[in-house]
């Protein structure tokens, strides 16, 4: 687990400290179990991805009565399930169908029976495979507001914010120099590209 | 239509190839370069990164004196770059260049680049705040920690290590955020086109004219 111990890579948000109640154990616990990770049910489900909050330290569980606070910070985690079924396997398993059928009906299978039949491969490699588990690790101050989001990659982040404004009801804003230059409220006008540093000198450089 | 016709048509118009009028859409006649260019326009204007741009070349200027730039809690901020700085831009062939050495981003090479009008887009960072050393690789775009670097923790029970590590973490996050508000409060000021912007790129073309 990262916070605990490993590499130290992070995306920094920030919210209003005000938006987590005095009774901040309930708030988490209750925002945490709405969000919380439920596994994929690879018998029935059709579902690939599953994605959500689980306790810092056991990714198996959601439990978060037991409190994620500690030392003034909430620490929880965010996992992400992913079923990939093998392109490959399901063409090799097709093939073999394909050759049983045409040995037993003395005719290559039609359109409407291959692609049932890829349906029916998919679904029993499905069975066989066990999805790929990812954990990000996530802190929130409860003082300053401050959240880190403990994974490299771009996508991973967006995700999980997006899940924090869902589950706990927050706009949090990533600490990039556009947001802050938005916390203290500088006007659009001041933020204009500098054509000189560019390269550009002279010329208008478009932005938004 | 039958179906199949019907799917095909809708595959087409996802994958972009016909518009909604079904005619077929203008074919991309850019050149290699004229697409680098315009991906490397869309990457600089993209969500503003051209202020985190500035912002770091801005830093690497600042931070060749060795003096501290801001103040947290626990003192001045001294920032050295240190190891890979990758540098990007609009201007001439160029659009990305990397530069490698323990003083690399201070070297006539990369200065000679910045001349030319590349900026910073990411780079590796030491803050010292007085004993203590922090490292991290920040980004442009998102101002991203990584593979940062903490002082050595202090504490032996496992909890309050943690504590202590997400402290660090929080402090080198408050050193980033001084820098910004540094910055943005001299590119807010009058001074920053009549006299800061000229004195930066003669930092460059001088720095660039001595390797």
């Amino acid at each position: 687990m990262p916070i605990l111990r490993g590499s130290v890579t992070f995306a920094r948000f920030h919210v209003d400290p005000k938006a987590v109640p005095r009774d901040a154990r309930h708030f988490f616990s209750r925002a945490l179990a709405r969000g919380a990770f439920e596994p994929l049910d690879v018998q029935r489900g059709e579902e690939d991805r599953a994605a959500g909050f689980v306790t810092l330290t056991d990714a198996d569980s959601t439990d978060f009565a037991g409190g994620v606070l500690e030392s003034g910070r909430a620490l929880f985690a965010f996992r992400v399930d992913t079923l990939r079924i093998d392109a490959a396997a399901v063409r090799v398993e097709l093939e073999r169908w394909a050759v049983a059928f045409q040995a037993e009906h003395k005719r290559p299978p039609a359109r409407r029976e291959r692609t049932a039949a890829k349906g029916e491969v998919r679904h029993n490699l499905r069975k066989r495979t066990d999805p790929t588990t990812r954990v990000f690790d996530v802190s929130w101050n409860l003082a300053s507001g401050e959240i880190l989001v403990w994974a490299a990659s771009r996508k991973a982040v967006e995700e999980i914010a997006a899940a924090l404004e869902t589950a706990f009801e927050v706009n949090p804003a990533p600490r990039s120099v556009v947001a802050l230059a938005a916390a203290q409220k500088i006007p659009e006008d001041a933020l204009a590209p500098s054509p000189e540093l560019m390269g550009l000198a002279g010329q208008e450089v478009p932005h938004v | 239509m039958s179906k199949r016709d019907e799917a095909r048509a809708e595959g087409a118009f996802l994958r972009g190839d016909v518009g909604v009028d079904g005619g077929a859409t203008a074919a991309d006649e850019r050149d290699t370069v004229e697409k680098e260019r315009d991906e490397a326009r869309e990457q600089l204007l993209r969500g503003r990164t051209y202020l985190g741009r500035e912002l770091l070349t801005w830093v690497l200027w600042r931070s060749e004196e060795g003096e501290p730039l801001v103040k947290v809690e626990g003192g001045g901020v001294v920032v050295l770059f240190t190891g890979k700085v990758v540098l990007r831009g609009l201007a001439g062939d160029v659009v990305e260049l990397a530069a490698r050495g323990d003083a690399a981003a201070y070297s006539p090479q990369v200065k000679r680049a910045l001349a030319s009008g590349l900026l910073v887009h990411q780079a590796r960072l030491r803050f010292t705040v007085g004993e203590r050393a922090f490292e991290a690789t920040i980004d442009a775009e998102f101002l991203d920690v990584r593979s940062a670097k903490l002082p050595e923790l202090l504490t032996e029970e496992e909890d309050d290590r943690a504590a202590e590590r997400l402290a660090l973490c929080e402090e080198l996050g408050a050193m980033m955020d001084a820098l910004v508000g540094a910055f943005l409060a001299e590119r807010t000021a009058k001074p920053w086109r009549r006299k800061t912007l000229p004195a930066l790129r003669a930092w460059m073309t001088e720095g660039a004219a001595r390797g």
